[in-house]
């Protein structure tokens, strides 16, 4: 059977859940702007899902190279260049001593993480359906060839 | 912070600093009611007043001035208060023209001439450049246009209402209302009651402060504060004292009307005060015409230099004079933008630099409320009832100044408002009257049971700790220090030692001798009892002497290099977390095991000038940075002593004395038999000190600005709110504003520091410091309402965090840039007018900036590059330069250098008055010379100086290396002398010892190390000394102008 639609769909639920986690480190931000958080919940909540974030978009990068998706792993690749060095240069943890110097900064950039994760998830979205519909097209060709076998 | 002892012996003084309040049950104003009417006779001074002023020395102008009422004249009585006057005469005719009457007497200070004539339209117009010393067009120009309109707030604030003339636009609205500064949840288990009950100091203080709840009790407030003021001042002189209040005359006032009087007073008063007084619009100095052939041009010694010290500002305390003191909190420039494109061409941070804590003089002790119903506090904004707030609806509602939110007065708090809108019991209510007062704050300000002052120790027993004297040394300075340790019965004290292994000591106070435990497994710590590590000091009092006795000799032979500090961290924090209090830590070597052990990355030079170059200045291990957010959470201060010889890694150990609000000290290459004076007397200040524990602060603002950003010792908990566990008077923060509108419609910002904290004694108080500033719509304005210290603090700040980001040089040119765009901005005001080629100008206000600067970058944390400071002294300046009062930090930048020689042999009274410049020509190889920065002496012997006096002063071995004699006090009168200088100086500015080093002249690298690469006026290594300095500042103000 055809696996490309369940590979789109792998896609688009890690896509998904990088998006999810996006606006759940945006909106801590947020709260903690308005107060609503102090800088060591934020600090933890945040340091704990930061890590997974990267490792997940460092495997959905590395799944589009495998399976030959080359124009998406090239879109993907800026982002996990920013992740990247973010990483080595020890700045993605929050630093709960100094959040507040940063919280500006770091809202911007979770937002226009979300903005590219939003248009990614659109881009996944459309190849999922056009595997979905070429793959019943697909599997239609073959009712026909049957078909016309028979 | 000696009010906070709620020590009923104190509570007469306290009043004194509410005049206004104090002596007003011994006048007859209470009773005599608030009728306007009633009063301005009292106040406004009769036509004899004016005769007072039939002789000014100089007054051969054809004076408009010389019939105003004289509302201030210095001896005079009643007629002293500056009030506002009947409607002008006509002789007062426009603003300036008080100025016309009277052409400046010469004065000689500072090289300054006033110039030969004056501009009517305010405009300065300079004099001819005849001469090359400075010629300050001292004018005083238009005053603030916005402000006459704005209702006149010297006078109804001098008659002691909370001024109903401003009336806070209607429109206002605080668009964002905070959530309460204090930790408002409900206490957790115990009341307020029974905290009292547990604390015996505090009960006792209840009954006898200064009882806010009954509205009138006049009887018993009378009593009391007729007592306290009785030495100070005759009872019936009230008037007079409040000129006491208001010592200086305004050097900016803000009606035209002033003006004449004003000037009256300076023609009276000596030159020096007429010239602090006189508003100039600017100041100018001579630098030749030509760029390039300046050294012809500058006079060196017409450069501007604050050889008076911190000068306080005085602009905005005689505008509003219900201000907070300026030790409180000091403004960048008391005039805040209207907009924001005026805010952006100052190119100089706007801010403030607030020392909550600051020590106050006796006399004049933030006063003591006591609300039993509450604390009065907007509903919106949470703003705390103020001068500055007006009552209206007859005193049933208050309009809070910050938000203008028309608030309910309680029932409780009603009193009626006479016809200008004055509470006719003004009198009894200090917060009404005064900028700085202190709330006692009821059961919803606490979290938890007010904690007790609790003092833990964690010392360093390696080997380096025993060889240096260390140990012995501190033990001795606690154990001598243990009966004047704040909190009295209350106080707690613990203590830990470790070098590869962790000791606790088991003080049960039935212990005839402490108890030792070793622990030694280090990756999983734990505490080897639950209780009785951390012991009551004043029933375990025999264990802990026995105990400090014992240290140093229990360690005498150990021989352990190693040193488990982030083990012994976490065990520390594990036996305070319970409570919180203050941690000292006395670290000799570099921590080398456990978690949080640092490396020897050492001070490479390779590094310097690369962009890894700020790394050096940052800690290693995020250990230190979590550890340190632990902390603060759990209200613990670390204060770091650190001695190594060697490499600590300061920048490590200091973070956690940064995020927690405490100090570091450092002493390279401790030996006791040096440093063992400055060591005690530090420590024993650290220790016995009045401090404030367990608090957070917040600083509220008007509508349309907001502090942004915040710099110093402390971690943010919010945006806007500081935790501070422990704070004392040696502490202050600086924070920047920003405009949040385009445009400001208010022509009044007001400010509120609130720091919410737990006293020693266990009371949970509030102090909260208020202050207002004008809003202006011109940039000169701003420059002429600008305080030198209070930027000079802010940029130390920011080029110290700057430091840790990017390279030294980087920071230095920073500084460079701001004062060359400030002083360009401020050229393009005036330079269309006037022909100003050649000659740099600069606002009065700022006349010291430049110098500042240049001294800035020649602080230590910024100076140089690898050679030339150590990167551990880097550090250990630069968290201690982030925590400094402005007034001390002046000091460090710009030292006093005093010759003493002469005072030495004649009989004269030495007066510290007479400082001299910064630099090598100050100093005759015939005399003495004294340097003092505050945290050091260097005495500097000349060659030529007569051997009598060194003999006297360092004895037989006057010949020998001054590296091993110290000076001591000896058998003879120079001796003798010199000691009394240096202890009038130690005793002038306490907050750190002033080690003494002796230098002779000659004697390098000695002489080079310890005075002149601090001579900041002078060339040195490779960064520009003063006349260069400007020269540059001068031309790069050229550049684009």
């Amino acid at each position: 059977m055809d696996w490309l639609p369940f590979l789109w769909l792998i896609f688009s639920c890690m896509n998904l859940t990088l998006l999810g986690l996006n606006f759940y480190e945006f909106l801590g931000f947020s709260d903690l702007e308005a107060d609503y958080l102090n800088p060591y919940e934020l600090s933890s909540r945040i340091n704990y899902v930061i890590v997974p974030e990267y490792l997940l978009h460092g495997a959905l990068c590395i799944l589009f190279l495998m399976t030959g998706h080359w124009i998406m792993f090239l879109l993907s690749l800026p982002t996990a260049y920013y992740n990247l060095k973010q990483y080595l240069s020890n700045k993605h943890l929050v630093d709960v001593t100094e959040v507040f110097k940063v919280v500006s900064t770091e809202k911007k950039a979770r937002l226009i993480k979300l903005g590219f994760y939003v248009i990614f998830f659109g881009l996944v979205i459309t190849r999922l359906a056009l595997s979905v519909v070429s793959a019943v097209f697909a599997d239609d060709e073959d009712i026909v060839a049957w078909s016309t076998i028979y | 912070m000696g009010t906070e002892n709620p020590n009923p012996r104190n509570y007469p003084l306290r009043p004194a600093a509410t005049p206004f309040a104090s002596q007003q049950p011994s006048t007859p104003f209470l009773s005599s009611g608030p009728v306007v009417g009633s009063e301005a006779p009292v106040f406004r001074p009769g036509p004899p007043a004016a005769s007072n002023f039939q002789a000014p020395p100089f007054s051969g102008g054809p004076l408009v001035g010389t019939e105003a009422p004289a509302f201030r004249v210095p001896t005079s009585n009643r007629s002293s208060e500056v009030v506002r006057p009947p409607p002008p005469p006509s002789s007062y005719g426009p603003p300036t023209s008080g100025f016309q009457s009277f052409p400046n007497p010469p004065m000689p200070s500072a090289g300054q001439v006033p110039p030969p004539h004056i501009s009517i339209t305010g405009r300065p117009v300079i004099a001819q450049p005849t001469r090359p010393p400075p010629v300050p067009a001292s004018i005083f120009s238009q005053p603030q246009p916005p402000l006459v309109s704005m209702g006149s707030p010297p006078q109804s604030i001098k008659t002691g209402q909370p001024n109903p003339n401003i009336p806070p636009p209607a429109d206002q609205h605080f668009s964002a209302p905070m959530p309460s500064s204090q930790p408002s949840s409900p206490p957790t288990g115990t009341s307020y009651a029974s905290g009292r009950g547990i604390y015996p100091g505090y009960a006792n203080m209840q009954p006898n402060s200064v009882s806010q709840a009954p509205p009138m009790q006049p009887a018993s407030f009378q009593l009391q504060q007729g007592g306290g003021y009785a030495p100070r001042a005759p009872p019936t002189s009230l008037l007079a004292q409040q000129r006491g209040y208001v010592p200086v005359p305004p050097v900016s006032t803000p009606s035209g009307i002033y003006s004449g009087n004003q000037f009256q007073q300076h023609g009276i008063a000596p030159p020096v005060a007429a010239q602090q007084g006189l508003a100039e619009d600017f100041s100018s100095l001579s630098l030749g015409s030509i760029p390039g052939s300046f050294d012809a041009g500058l006079d060196i010694t017409a450069l501007p230099r604050p050889l008076d010290g911190d000068v306080k500002p005085k602009s905005s305390a005689d505008m509003y004079q219900m201000n907070c003191n300026s030790r409180f909190l000091r403004l960048t420039t008391s005039g805040i933008p209207n907009s924001q494109s005026l805010a952006s061409r100052w190119h100089l941070p706007i801010g403030a630099v607030v020392c909550p804590l600051a020590e106050t003089p006796p006399g004049e002790e933030v006063p003591i409320v006591n609300f039993a119903t509450g604390i009065i506090r907007c509903r919106r904004c949470r703003t705390y009832v103020n001068p500055y707030v007006t009552f209206t609806d007859n005193g049933r509602k208050w309009r809070c100044n910050i938000c203008s939110l028309l608030n309910d007065v309680p029932s409780d708090y009603f009193a009626q408002v006479d016809a200008s809108g004055r509470r006719v019991d003004l009198d009894q209510r200090p917060e009404l009257i005064n900028g700085s007062v202190e709330f006692i704050a009821p059961a919803e300000y606490m979290v938890r049971p007010p904690m007790p002052p609790l003092y833990f120790f964690l010392i360093d027993v390696s080997i380096s700790a025993v060889k240096s004297g260390m140990l012995e040394v501190m033990s001795q300075t606690i154990r001598s220090c243990l009966d004047n340790l704040p909190g009295s019965t209350r106080t707690q004290i613990g203590f830990i030692t470790y070098d590869s292994t962790i000791h606790f000591y088991n003080m049960k106070s039935s212990l005839p001798q402490p108890q030792m435990m070793v622990v030694s497994d280090l990756d999983d710590i734990f505490v080897p009892l639950p209780d009785d590590l951390l012991v009551n000091l004043s029933e375990s009092r025999s264990v802990v002497e026995a105990f400090l006795d014992s240290l140093p000799s229990m360690f005498q032979e150990n021989m352990n290099v190693e040193s488990a500090f982030g083990p012994a961290l976490k065990a520390a924090f594990m036996v305070m977390s319970q409570l919180g209090g203050k941690l000292l830590i006395f670290q000799n070597t570099l921590p080398s095991l456990g978690a949080g052990h640092l490396k020897l990355r050492g001070d490479d030079i390779r590094v310097y000038g690369t962009d890894k170059e700020h790394i050096l200045r940052l800690p290693e291990d995020p250990f230190y940075k979590q550890m340190a957010a632990d902390f603060t959470k759990y209200q613990i201060a670390i204060n770091v002593y650190a001695f190594s010889d060697k490499y600590t890694d300061i920048a490590s150990l200091g973070t956690l004395a940064k995020y927690t609000g405490g100090q570091v000290y450092y002493y390279p290459n401790f030996q006791a038999s040096i440093h063992k004076e400055k060591l005690k007397h530090e420590l024993s200040r650290d220790l016995t000190r009045e401090t404030a524990w367990e608090a957070v602060m917040r600083i509220r603002c008007g509508k349309g600005v907001r502090f942004t950003s915040y710099h110093g010792n402390f971690m943010l908990r919010s945006t806007d709110l500081l935790a501070l566990p422990a704070v004392d008077c040696d502490k202050a923060y600086a924070a920047q504003l920003s405009l949040e509108e385009t445009l400001l419609t208010t022509q009044t910002v007001y400010f509120q520091v609130a720091l919410l904290y737990t006293s020693s004694s266990g009371e949970r108080r509030i102090r909260v410091h208020t202050a207002a500033a004008p809003v202006v719509n011109d940039l000169g304005e701003m420059y002429r309402l600008a305080d030198t210290g209070a930027i000079i603090s802010l940029f130390s700040r920011l080029a110290i965090e700057k430091t840790l980001s990017s390279k030294l040089e980087e920071a230095r040119n920073g500084i460079q840039h701001r004062i060359v765009k400030a002083l360009r901005e401020y050229r393009n005001l005036y330079a269309v007018q006037h022909r100003l080629s050649g000659r740099m100008i600069y606002p009065e206000s700022l006349k010291f900036l430049p110098l500042y600067g240049l001294a800035l970058c020649k602080s230590l944390p910024l100076r140089g590059g690898y050679s030339d400071v150590q990167l551990d002294e880097r550090s250990a300046a630069a968290y201690t330069m982030m925590a400094l009062p402005v007034k001390s930090l002046l000091k460090l930048l710009y030292p006093n250098l005093v010759r003493v020689d002469e005072y030495l042999v004649k009989t004269a009274e030495f007066d510290t008055k007479t400082r001299l410049p910064l630099t090598v020509e100050s100093l005759d190889t015939r005399g003495l010379y004294i340097f003092d920065d505050g945290f050091r002496f260097v005495v500097w012997f000349g060659k030529a100086l007569s051997p009598d006096i060194t003999k006297n002063l360092v004895g037989e071995d006057f010949a020998t290396d001054f590296s091993k004699v110290s000076l001591s006090q000896r058998d003879n009168y120079v001796s003798r002398k010199i000691m009394e200088i240096l202890n009038q100086y130690r005793k002038s500015d306490p907050s750190y010892f002033q080690l003494c080093h002796l230098v002779r002249q000659g004697d390098q690298p000695r002489e080079g190390f310890f005075l002149l690469t601090s001579l900041v006026e002078d060339q040195t290594g490779g960064a520009n000394g003063y006349a260069d300095w400007m020269l540059l500042l001068y031309r790069q103000v050229q550049q684009n102008a």
